[in-house]
């Protein structure tokens, strides 16, 4: 069951995961590009630090692009078919949700791969002045989760029907509107920090997202 | 009589548009079951109950001995659905949506899904979003059958296909019939169709079960009477009257059900006469019964 389900979700996510996994590559390479081995181009460890840290900020992007776009393609058979199908198969609800599910993350672990073996053989070859350190499994696993909260997120709001994801988008245009309400009322009322702060800052859920994603450090 | 399917009063609402206030509803295992409806009348709301798809306010539903949606997937192991439009995905071939089926079916038959294959003439490279709607509706019989199951549950499976196609699935499925005894549970409003292949049938209408009875029960019950000096409205008759039309001065016709023609008597004792007795082909009969169902709602409803 879970070999014709993951096919079927290749089918549909391929593109996505094909480009995700090349732009996985790509990018801890791109981000240590000016480190070269030469010895004609030295950088200073501050000018380095500065580059991989500005590269960095793609990383929590093309985590929840990936997250998001492979959660669209994994339910979108069935938001074609209105769930027909699917819930005419021989098979409890729970289970047909978490073989699907399963079969995006095998899916998703592709491009998790492939930011751990570009952060390998950037670090391999990239001329890392003393005193820095090159961390290519902690990104690679860093960006691994970061997927797979994304994809846990959007995975759950895209199986709702349209309604649920209706709610949801209310509820958030709800506290914006209450904020700027507030704002324009002079009152003084601060709903956006704290929720921020809850879903953003440890122990929150996207806090993974958040925060310095660095291939090199000190 | 054991039953494929027994319904008891299910209730169903979706919205404040449509709803099943009070289904009672029998498919005897082995028959084949016409079920009949006008559009929006229901059916198909039935038949997503009937398998857990849609799940009832209140009721019983019994599928296979087993209930519903409780034991759903059990009992849908044992069933082959053939929905109302193909509902698979677009962007794999005929061939990779039987692999994924059959992945699914502990009972699919793999030698007998390539033979149906070739007997539906279907080309198994071909995306099966990219397919014809006769083609689609070849496949998804296909599916149905290749699982081998011992209930099919097929709604509307032939609406809006060529001859040629509908007579090439119907073959395939009462060989499939003849062959293992299986249920057969059609929606349908081709009437001709199903008068053709049922023994059953149920007359659905605005969620409400019209009748449901054997089918040679309802071809032979229900006729149209021309009679002459009719006795007065009220008077107790050995059949059900379901309409009575004038005629001019001096006849009127009856529709009427539980005709016998032994109760010709009843005129004559009466000082009645009956002139003709006219056989009415199901359509006919499912057009006059829903006429005669929807009459007295609608003086209700003044």
């Amino acid at each position: 069951m879970f070999r014709v389900i993951l096919y079927a979700q290749w089918k549909w996510s391929r593109l996505v995961v094909t480009l995700g996994t090349i732009a996985a590559f790509i990018l801890p390479i791109l981000s240590v590009q000016g480190a070269s081995p030469l010895p004609a181009s030295p950088m200073r460890a501050g000018e380095i630090l500065t580059m991989v840290q500005a590269w960095g900020v793609l990383y929590p992007v093309l985590a929840a692009a990936l997250g998001l776009l492979v959660a669209i393609a994994t339910w979108a058979p069935d938001h074609r078919g209105r769930h027909v199908h699917a819930l005419s198969l021989p098979l409890p609800r729970w289970r047909y949700v978490l073989l699907r599910f399963g079969a995006g993350l095998v899916l998703l672990a592709a491009p998790a791969l492939a930011v751990l073996a570009g952060a390998v053989f950037a670090t391999r070859f990239a001329a890392i002045p003393s005193g820095l350190q090159g961390y290519p499994v902690a990104l690679a696993i860093r960006f691994g989760v970061a997927v797979l909260v994304a994809y846990a997120v959007f995975f759950a709001v895209s199986a709702g029907t349209t309604r649920t994801a209706g709610v949801i988008l209310a509820a958030i245009g709800g506290v914006v509107v209450v904020q700027v309400l507030a704002g324009l009322a002079n009152i003084h009322l601060d709903v956006l920090t704290p929720l921020q702060g809850a879903l953003l800052l440890w122990p929150g859920p996207l806090a993974i997202f958040t925060g310095r994603w660095m291939l090199i450090d000190v | 009589m054991t039953h494929a399917i027994a319904i008891r009063g299910l209730h169903y609402r979706a919205g404040r548009s449509f709803e099943i206030p009070n289904l009672d509803l029998s498919v005897p295992t082995g028959s084949i079951y016409g079920f009949l409806g006008p559009n929006g009348s229901g059916k198909t709301t039935t038949i997503r109950l009937v398998l857990g798809l849609l799940r009832p306010r209140a009721g019983d539903i019994r599928v296979l001995d087993r209930p519903m949606p409780h034991d759903a997937p059990r009992v849908l192991a044992r069933v082959g659905y053939v929905p109302e439009q193909p509902h698979l995905d677009p962007t794999l071939t005929v061939r990779e949506v039987l692999r994924f089926q059959g992945a699914f079916y502990p009972t699919w038959d793999h030698a007998w899904a390539e033979e149906l294959l070739v007997a539906f003439d279907l080309d198994e490279h071909r995306l099966f979003g990219k397919l014809s709607k006769g083609q689609k509706g070849k496949v998804m019989m296909l599916l149905a059958l290749a699982q081998r199951p011992d209930l099919l549950v097929l709604d509307e499976p032939t609406d809006g296909l060529d001859p040629v196609v509908r007579r090439d699935m119907l073959a395939a499925l009462l060989d499939y019939v003849s062959e293992h005894g299986a249920t057969v549970f059609i929606s349908s409003h081709l009437v001709h169709e199903l008068e053709r292949m049922c023994d059953w049938i149920g007359v659905m209408d605005q969620g409400r079960l019209v009748t449901e009875l054997p089918m040679e029960r309802f071809k032979r019950g229900i006729k149209r009477l021309v009679v002459s000096g009719a006795p007065p409205i009220g008077d107790p008759t050995p059949f059900s009257v379901l309409s009575r039309e004038p005629n001019g001065a001096s006849s009127e016709t009856w529709l009427v059900r539980g005709w016998e023609p032994e109760m010709q008597a009843f005129f004559e004792t009466g000082g009645a006469s009956l002139q003709r007795v006219i056989d009415l082909d199901l359509e006919e009969g499912f057009v006059e019964l829903l006429r005669t169902f929807r009459t007295p709602r609608r003086e209700e409803v003044r």
